[in-house]
């Protein structure tokens, strides 16, 4: 295939959920021609692979706002894309194992509740009432929030396809993108499987790819891919409302709309996109061990599949969005760590704010990528990097 | 049936009797077609279908554990049997209303989205009626967890049909001591190997390069036992099934594979059908003419049919059909007819049956060689994938070994493949001259027939996936909205993505999905193995320890 036009205002690479969104607010915007370029088919990356969580929990106040204006645009989506994205609000409950994890739940808490969402601290009872079946002593407490909730990302996918697609936006599926062509020290356009093209400027939302992209670009940056695996049950009945997550072990999990229960655990795999996605076994031991300790009575419910995706985190756990200083034309929509879906409907909008050179109300200091080009330590660590 | 003492256990709090050893399938299909379980979205009547624990027709709860295949629940005394789905049964289903009320289906995907208020009781009452069975109300007690099996044994035969019982027995002969490993209820002894039955091996990930050269397989033995085996090499001998097939209604009880029919009238006695429409012309067919030719009443193929087929056919006084659409089946609650049309330009006409066993396509079970990383091929002749081999039927992956249908060999030639393979890895691959027999390649058969058929698909439910309610109408609509290739149709529509993992609609979705996209199967995509191979309890992969293969840390 080759593209419609030889030359566009915005290349997007990267045709997942946050390129898309991307795409979305910058057709609009009325923004110029934009082409969204992606390696693989629609939802061949994070954004088919996630476990679809959506949280409003954060550690710092910045976040938890983009989270909450991401709820509310949730809420709305099905309205304003014609997809049903069965986004149910049944809460997210954070366990904690010892009184230092709770301790620093209480501390996010706080954070919350600063932004004006009713989070509340939960003691082992209180978790019990949420998590029927948790076994005895399996945590200490909890936090919880009702109006966080999950969706299925699919459908996300579809009606974002559908709606740039009418807004004229070009989809290029199955297109690798090779790097940055220059001209006068700023971005020309892009190199790609089909050949060059131009663009006065270029988005990286390539995910768990994103840092190869902009390496390939000549930018250094410390995005690393790192894989994560999920595994998903046979469809039960709904018993399981909100989405559970543990953060010392990274064990989270929710029961999706069909009934079937998915998530996932950390377990130690080698970093970088040239791995590939192959299952482990040490996945499907430890994550049915978790499992089954926290809720017994689940023991003889199967296992029906399991699949990795990579995440794209970055030393601070924030993601990086807006401009490259180093090369004019060149914008970051990535590092977002496994949080991408959830945070893309508001980091959408500044990135196509700052594509469009409209102001953005986001701190540099927080979520510019100039914060790992200076040789400091970064202000504050987002620990919560699960779920 | 295995005959002993009998058990008694229960179904719907009623007691009943069952011969030592029988399945929870073989009790309740005593009396005739049993009604088990109501679909996913629609509460369709479902009932027994593959008779070997892959597809969702026979689900079951089984003291209290919902997503029991009965097919592969062996009684114990006092097991308390329930209905999967089904409101006051799964006979009588009050549900079932969905399916007159919505015949053309429920858009979940772009329906129920306003007024926006109403969003949380959609979702109500929605995940109520959607899924299988419910939670667990307790732990399991007493016997649980089972401890685990870990073995640790040069050679591993993975399947004791007559491939792998063939490498097993001339492994024995060589004087090594193979571990054969089987995921059928009753498997015949194999002297001289060692044997371990009712096994699934589910997971089978490529040796870690470097530290420990061995493979590490992991799976269970019914009902929920770990079992991890290392061994130096293995040798995959899995098979094939019976292949699923699309016509309206496709999915009403009493229609069968052909292993399903074999396994539900294994019993002389059984009642469960008596007038079936055999499907399939070829060895499969043929051979379910030999054990059930009193049953059959019809023989249809979609293509040409084998002289030894029309021979023993004939012998039997049973018509045949050669060359026919079956367009779909009529009935309530079970098949009671066929509807049929000769191809070409051939006229319409009905059949009376009792049942449909179709045994026109054996598909062979390549999930493990993926999941291995052995490089793969499609052959479109069977429209399916197989191994990349050389003489020795070695892989592409050191001391991994694929014999028999898994490796594309034609039966006759199975139990060559099996002492080849074995003379090859016992160090001495001299002595077998004789090299198997592969399938040739040429168009599937299938392609041309489902091009006939496609225009006569549009009265009744023409059912693409079984398990998750999907229609033939949800696959039209994502590719005319433009949603192209097997992967994002599958995440479209959920086609393939339920509890037989694929097995009864992918491979023929991949055909009808190239017809719409008007291009060869092989383009319209691949389907990644997402391990396990069939579903495997928690408990049982809790029970393992980590594995010794530990991965490279970061």
């Amino acid at each position: 295939m080759t593209f419609l036009r030889s030359s566009y205002s915005t290349a997007i690479v990267g045709g997942g959920i946050l390129g898309l969104f991307t795409a979305y607010r910058l057709a609009r915007a009325g923004a110029g021609p934009t082409l969204v370029l992606d390696r693989g088919f629609l939802s061949s990356g994070g954004a088919g692979r996630n476990g679809g969580g959506v949280r409003q929990q954060w550690e710092t106040r910045s976040t938890v706002r983009l989270a909450r204006e991401s709820v509310e645009e949730f809420r709305r989506f099905g309205l304003e894309f014609g997809f049903n994205i069965w986004f149910r609000q049944g809460g997210y409950l954070f366990l904690a194992r010892t009184p230092e994890e709770l301790a620093r739940l209480r501390a996010v808490h706080e954070v919350v509740r600063a932004e004006g969402l009713p989070s509340e601290m939960l003691t082992a009872d209180g978790v019990a009432r949420h998590l029927p079946g948790v076994a005895a002593g399996a945590s200490v407490g909890g936090s919880y929030l009702a109006s966080d909730g999950m969706l299925y990302p699919f459908p996300v996918v579809w009606g974002l396809f559908e709606a740039v697609r009418s807004l004229g936006v070009e989809v290029a599926l199955g297109v690798d993108v090779r790097g940055v062509t220059r001209r006068d020290g700023r971005v020309a356009g892009v190199d790609t499987s089909q050949g060059p093209v131009r663009a006065a400027a270029v988005v990286n939302a390539a995910g768990g790819w994103s840092g190869d992209f902009s390496r390939a670009a000549g930018l250094e940056v410390p995005n690393l891919a790192t894989r994560h695996e999920i595994l998903a049950t046979e469809p039960m009945k709904p018993f399981l409302d909100p989405m559970v997550v543990r953060p010392s072990d990274g064990l989270y999990f929710s029961q999706t709309m069909r009934g079937e229960l998915v998530g996932g655990l950390t377990v130690p795999h080698p970093t970088g996109t040239q791995h590939g996605v192959p299952s482990s076994a040490r996945f499907l031991t430890s994550m049915s061990t978790a499992l089954v300790g926290l809720l017994p009575a689940l023991a003889r419910i199967r296992v029906l599949r399991s699949w990795t995706g990579f995440y794209d985190d970055t030393p601070d756990g924030f993601p990086v969005i807006g401009p490259d200083p180093r090369l004019p034309g060149f914008f970051h929509a990535n590092g977002f760590g496994g949080h991408g879906l959830m945070l893309a409907p508001a980091a959408s909008r500044r990135i196509a704010a700052a594509v469009l050179g409209s102001p953005v109300d986001l701190d540099p200091a927080e979520f510019s990528i100039e914060r790992f080009l200076r040789p400091r330590a970064p202000a504050s660590v987002e620990r919560l990097q699960l779920g | 049936m295995a005959h002993g003492p009998a058990r008694r256990f229960f179904w719907r709090d009623r007691p009943r009797e069952a011969p030592e050893g029988a399945t929870a399938l073989e009790a309740l299909a005593r009396d005739g077609l049993p009604a088990l379980a109501r679909s996913y979205r629609y509460h369709r009547p479902r009932g027994p279908f593959c008779g070997v624990g892959y597809c969702a027709g026979c689900l079951v709860r089984v003291n209290g554990v919902p997503n029991q295949r009965a097919c592969r629940h062996v009684l114990e005394e006092g097991d308390r049997i329930r209905n999967t789905n089904g409101w006051p049964s799964a006979r009588f289903d009050l549900f079932g209303v969905i399916d007159r009320v919505f015949p053309n289906g429920i858009d979940t995907l772009r329906g129920f989205r306003r007024p926006m208020f109403l969003t949380p009781l959609y979702q109500r009452v929605i995940r109520r009626l959607a899924g299988y069975g419910p939670v667990p109300a307790a732990p399991p007690t007493a016997l649980s967890p089972p401890a685990p099996l870990s073995v640790d044994r040069d050679v591993v035969v993975i399947g004791a049909g007559t491939s792998g019982r063939a490498a097993a027995a001339r492994l024995v002969a060589r004087g090594l001591r193979p571990l054969l490993v089987d995921r059928a209820l009753r498997v015949p002894e194999a002297p001289g190997s060692e044997l371990l039955p009712r096994t699934n091996v589910t997971f089978l990930p490529p040796p870690t390069p470097g530290a420990d050269p061995r493979f590490q397989l992991i799976g269970f033995q019914e009902p929920d036992r770990g079992v991890v085996v290392r061994a130096r090499t293995v040798v995959v001998a899995t098979g094939g099934y019976d292949a699923g097939l699309l016509f309206a209604d496709n999915d009403r009880p009493g229609i069968f594979s052909a292993e399903g029919a074999l396994a539900i009238s294994a019993s002389d006695r059984s009642r469960v059908f008596r007038r079936a429409v055999l499907v399939g012309g070829g060895e499969r067919a043929g051979q379910i003419l030999d054990r059930l030719s009193e049953r059959v009443t019809a023989v249809v193929t979609p293509g040409e049919i084998r002289p030894e087929v029309v021979r023993a056919a004939s012998d039997a006084d049973i018509p045949l059909y050669p060359r026919t659409l079956l367009l779909g089946t009529r009935g309530t609650g079970r098949v009671r007819g066929v509807h049929l049309r000769a191809r070409g330009s051939g006229p319409s006409f009905r059949l009376g049956c009792d049942a449909v066993i179709l045994a026109h396509r054996r598909l062979p079970n390549p999930q493990l060689l993926f999941q291995a990383g052995a490089q793969m091929s499609w052959r479109s002749g069977t429209g399916a994938y197989y191994p990349v081999l050389d003489s020795t039927l070695s892989t592409t992956v050191a001391r991994l070994y694929a014999v028999g249908t898994v490796a594309g060999v034609l039966s006759e030639s199975a139990a060559v493949s099996g002492v080849r393979a074995a003379d090859a890895l016992a160090g001495d691959p001299s002595p077998a001259s004789e090299l198997p027999r592969v399938a040739e390649s040429e168009p599937h058969e299938l392609d041309g027939y489902y091009r006939e058929l496609k225009p006569w698909l549009r009265s009744g439910r023409p059912v693409v996936c079984p398990c998750e309610d999907v229609l033939l109408r949800d696959v039209e609509a994502a590719h005319e909205r433009g949603y192209l290739g097997v992967e994002v149709v599958k995440r479209y529509t959920g086609l393939g993505t339920g509890l037989c993992q694929g097995r009864y609609c992918l491979p023929d979705a991949l055909l009808l999905l190239a017809i719409l996209e008007g291009r060869p199967p092989s383009e319209v995509g691949f389907m990644t193995q997402r391990p396990p191979v069939v579903a495997t309890p928690l408990e049982a992969l809790a029970a393992i320890e980590e594995p010794v293969a530990a991965e490279a840390s970061p």
